[in-house]
């Protein structure tokens, strides 16, 4: 530290001698945030610049992708159970496939989580104002609605959408004969790069916002893991996308000007026309490059759940979360470990053979922190008083449907089972399990949650539960057989199973079809629900879970603009402080300070 | 505003110091090409030039020198999972390399 | 009182991650921003260089040799690289004339911090000028493009515009912002906290300092750039 770099240090000197109500709390370190004021009703919720519309619109934006998404698995599954309707043909189903996957991973789930509930929920937790920069917090959601717009468009063009599967495997992907391989894919592959502009518009916000726009008193460890979840998923989504970027933009050179970077000698293309010779080109290079983005992509979904889910148990089990400090590592460690183990995707891809040692040891690394993650949460509702709210139905759930996907992934991550395994439905089991209805799960355990702070009213209890009901036991009963199925060896993507061995397994597949079915509609209820709460919906009182952390202690509910009124909230403890002995109530606000609660033998986080 | 953050002001010397350091490894990574260089030599000298004019641009004109380890840590370690990359990479494309004579010239 | 309070090194590491409201202490939001964004664009950057080099490593057709490709003759002598070193020669000089301008935005020198921002702008418009003499001269001349060329394995080209097209754009990108931000301090807007057209927020010279990391890290990309491309 060299001399007279000018900054200046006097406050905070004061912090540490400062000792106002028993408690040591910083002063403010930069000025209050000054907030963009809408003059019109398009400013106010159109073009909004405030992070709660924002989240909001992420939200209706995401969850209408994902409709299209859910119909496309229905149609999927009513060929596959009764392949003599008809219903697709090959090119039309794996169409289905590929937009289905696309629309799910990344256009439903990542901008849900990341942009739903970090917009809606990092400022409000972290006692901010706003994002930290509203403006292209707001470009950044139009840009994501023009990714849809164009995502959607592809089933317009010649050809329709891409159909080479999610994973957008060069060769295949453009040459002939693979629908949707000229326009379709160019689409597909300007929708994924405006959406990681987009995304990058929005993901600087927010952990920007995490890191440098936290109100007094609020230390990174004392932040709700909701917030450490979707902070942490940022850091890998801004990490990892760019892998995304650069194979996407490889792969449309390759597609539109012919280049050959995945294109390996023995294919000769025709492109919009032309025909055009290739040589010498990667195919495992997109692979890698894909898959460098596709693992962390995993987590970027899971991470966000992990959190929201933690605070879901903490709440409506009364107790403190177990653990806070090592959950907190558990999410930065998996957040690390998941750079280094994507190659695990790639084990019948025929790479370099002593890769499967080093991938198959970090992939099942992860099991580490999952696990403690998993005993944590175990442990939290050890002796809780355990409320049996909508929320907690669906965490408990979610508990349940992670764990079962994270022991068959123990099946995955090894080599030799996973050569066996792969390509089948065991596979499809999993990965529906972990990154499917698990986080799905979350997601209606959080609306059900924090429905009342967005709205002012609560959602109905009773249709909730028969809501819940449906989905889960409907889920497990789609995804639990499909194990079975995979173990007889059923492969995925297959739009017909003809007259092979597999037929056995065709009443199997009428049974999930028909359970998909029911699922799908019984999401009519949830909707229902939503429309008619927000509408006339129970008003909620304030704060109606007795929660600890920020976003329920906001002046009015649900929250204005600027969120705090005239003055920020000041944080005194960790969210967490349930049932401490000696206090009045079973809960304790971060932002009630120890002098107000003096029997109370609170921790101090 | 300004008085509420960290200036970065400093002798216009140091500027011009490392200003002309660059143009010096620059010429030399140039020469490392004029005098034909081959081989792992040749690749060493690149990258050692190539790092020490990173380390200075990161270093004095990005400030980074006189930031805070808060800031410095945190751009630096994610470059490690980017080592890792070029590490499987250089491993995976040797290999692809050989499996292609391998069945492109021997096995035919 | 003075900074000692603070404490520095691994002790500072460990106070700021462990305090309050910031992390990085005394840095400005949008510094902070530009700082994680670059390291994102970062990833983007390695991930072509790491592409250009497990396609140059992979491919069993020999790669063009970049020295004789972009080699120029001058009064009858060819020599290797000459226009590639002139490009480096004029971007690093821009890359010193932006950290004097951020010196004398600091110092609120408005006069002197134009004239670097300019002399920065002029430097890199040369830059991305050069640039496109040098694709025209491959395309036109030389019978390169991105799926064929005349000296071997057709990735080296394919490589060759994806990668000096994205850093150009690059350059490009930070060349109109430069000359926005020399217009803005030139029109004292820093001074008078006038406020920006689309985001309605006043701003101030911390900008420059933002716009320098911007424009540097542009420099340091093309020294890996040159290194992995040019020389390797």
């Amino acid at each position: 530290m060299p001399e007279g770099d000018g900054y200046d240090y006097k406050i905070e000197a004061k912090a540490y001698t400062a000792s106002s109500s028993g408690a040591s709390v910083s002063p403010a370190e930069s000025p209050d945030q000054e907030l963009y004021h809408s003059k019109s009703w398009w400013t106010t919720y159109v073009f909004s610049q405030d992070a709660k519309y924002i989240g909001i619109q992420y939200f209706c934006a995401a969850t209408a992708i994902a409709v299209l998404g859910l119909v496309l698995s229905v149609l999927m599954r009513v060929q596959l159970a009764y392949p003599g309707l008809n219903v697709l043909d090959p090119s039309t189903y794996y169409q289905a496939i590929t937009m289905h996957g696309m629309i799910m991973v990344i256009f439903f789930l990542t901008a849900l989580f990341l942009g739903g509930f970090g917009n809606f929920l990092i400022p409000l937790m972290c006692g901010a104002r706003d994002m930290v920069f509203p403006y292209v917090n707001m470009m950044s959601f139009w840009i994501f609605l023009l990714s849809l717009l164009v995502l959607v468009a592809s089933y317009l063009v010649p050809g329709g959408p891409t159909g080479a599967g999610w994973t957008l495997y060069p060769p295949q992907v453009i040459t002939a004969g693979t629908p949707g391989n000229l326009w379709g894919l160019v689409l597909m592959l300007v929708s994924i790069v405006l959406f990681v502009v987009g995304f990058t518009m929005g993901g600087l916000n927010y952990v920007i916002t995490v890191l440098q726009a936290r109100t007094r008193g609020m230390t990174l460890m004392r932040m709700p893991l909701s917030v450490w979840g979707i902070f942490v998923a940022t850091i890998i989504a801004l990490l990892a996308f760019p892998a995304l970027l650069v194979g996407g933009l490889m792969l449309l050179l390759d597609t539109v000007l012919g280049t050959s970077f995945y294109m390996p000698a023995i294919i000769a293309t025709s492109n919009f026309g032309n025909e055009v010779s290739t040589e010498g080109g990667s195919p495992l290079l997109f692979q890698h490059l894909f898959w460098f983005f596709g693992h962390p992509e995993v987590y970027i979904v899971a991470l966000p759940a992990f959190g929201i889910v933690s605070d879901l148990i903490s709440v409506h089990a009364r107790r403190n979360i177990f653990g806070y400090r090592m959950m907190v590592w558990a999410i930065i460690a998996i957040a690390a470990l998941s750079f280094i183990v994507w190659a695990h995707h790639m084990y019948i891809a025929g790479f370099t053979p002593w890769f499967g040692f080093f991938f198959a040891s970090t992939t099942l690394m992860i099991a580490i922190p999952t696990g403690i993650k998993m005993y944590n949460w175990l442990l939290t509702l050890w002796r809780g008083n355990i409320r049996f709210t909508v929320p907690m139905l669906f965490a408990l759930a979610f508990f349940i449907t992670f764990l079962n996907g994270g022991l068959t992934g123990m099946f995955m991550g090894n080599v030799g089972t996973d050569i066996a395994l792969s390509d089948t439905y065991f596979v499809v089991a999993h990965f529906h399990f972990t990154i499917g209805i698990a986080p799905v799960l979350v997601v209606f355990g959080a609306v059900y949650h924090w429905f009342p702070l967005a709205t002012g009213r609560m959602l109905d209890e009773g249709l909730g539960k028969i809501h819940f009901w449906i989905t889960f036991v409907g889920a497990y009963m789609i995804y639990f057989p499909m194990h079975y199925q995979g173990l007889q060896g059923v492969p995925r993507r297959y739009f017909e199973m003809y007259n092979s061995s597999q037929a056995s397994s065709s009443g199997l597949n009428e049974f999930i079809t028909i359970v998909t079915i029911v699922v799908a509609l019984s999401q009519l209820i949830f909707f229902y629900n939503i429309i008619n709460s927000a509408r006339a919906g129970k008003k909620a009182k304030k704060n109606p879970w007795d929660a600890n952390s920020l976003e329920w202690q906001t002046p009015e509910m649900p929250p204005k603009h600027g969120n705090w009124g005239r003055t920020l909230p000041v944080v005194y403890r960790w969210p967490y402080d349930f049932n401490v002995p000696g206090a009045s109530k079973d809960y304790i606000p971060q932002n009630v300070s120890p002098s107000q609660v003096r029997g109370a033998k609170a921790e101090r986080t | 505003m300004l008085k509420h953050y960290k200036k970065q002001s400093h002798e216009i010397g140091v500027y011009l110091w490392i200003w002309g350091l660059l143009f010096v490894f620059s010429f030399f990574s140039y020469m490392v090409d004029y005098l034909n260089f081959e081989g792992t030599f040749r690749w060493t000298l690149i990258v050692i030039f190539m790092l020490s004019k990173a380390a200075l641009i990161m270093a004095i004109f990005m400030h980074l020198f006189w930031e805070r380890y808060a800031i410095v840590n945190v751009l630096l370690w994610p470059m490690t999972l980017m080592l890792l990359f070029v590490g499987i990479m250089a491993a995976e494309s040797e290999y692809t390399l050989f499996t292609r004579l391998f069945y492109f010239i021997a096995g035919s | 009182m003075n900074r000692s309070t603070l404490p520095k090194g691994w002790d500072g590491f460990a106070h700021d991650w462990a305090a309050d409201q910031k992390v990085f202490k005394g840095m400005s939001w949008g510094k902070a921003m530009m700082w994680i964004f670059l390291l994102s664009d970062t990833f983007i950057f390695s991930c072509l260089l790491i592409s250009l080099l497990t396609g140059r490593a992979s491919t069993a057709v020999s790669w063009p040799d970049a020295s004789v490709v972009f080699g120029l003759e001058v009064f009858g002598v060819s020599v290797p690289l000459l226009l590639i070193a002139i490009m480096t020669f004029v971007l690093i000089s821009s890359s010193g004339t932006m950290a004097i301008a951020v010196k004398y935005g600091y110092e609120k020198n408005r006069k002197l911090c134009t004239i670097f921002l300019l002399l920065t702008a002029l430097c890199g418009a040369a830059f991305v000028s050069m640039q496109a003499f040098e694709w025209t001269k491959l395309i036109v001349h030389e019978g390169v493009s991105p799926w064929g060329n005349p000296f071997g394995a057709e990735q080296f080209g394919a490589f060759f515009f994806m990668i000096t097209g994205f850093h150009g754009t690059h350059v490009t990108i930070g060349v109109i912002f430069l000359l926005i931000m020399a217009r803005k301090v030139w029109r004292g807007d820093f001074d008078s906290g006038r406020r920006g057209y689309f985001t309605t927020m006043k701003s101030d010279y911390l900008a420059i300092e933002i716009m320098g990391l911007y424009w540097h890290f542009v420099d340091l990309v093309w020294v890996f750039i040159f290194a992995f491309f040019y020389l390797w």
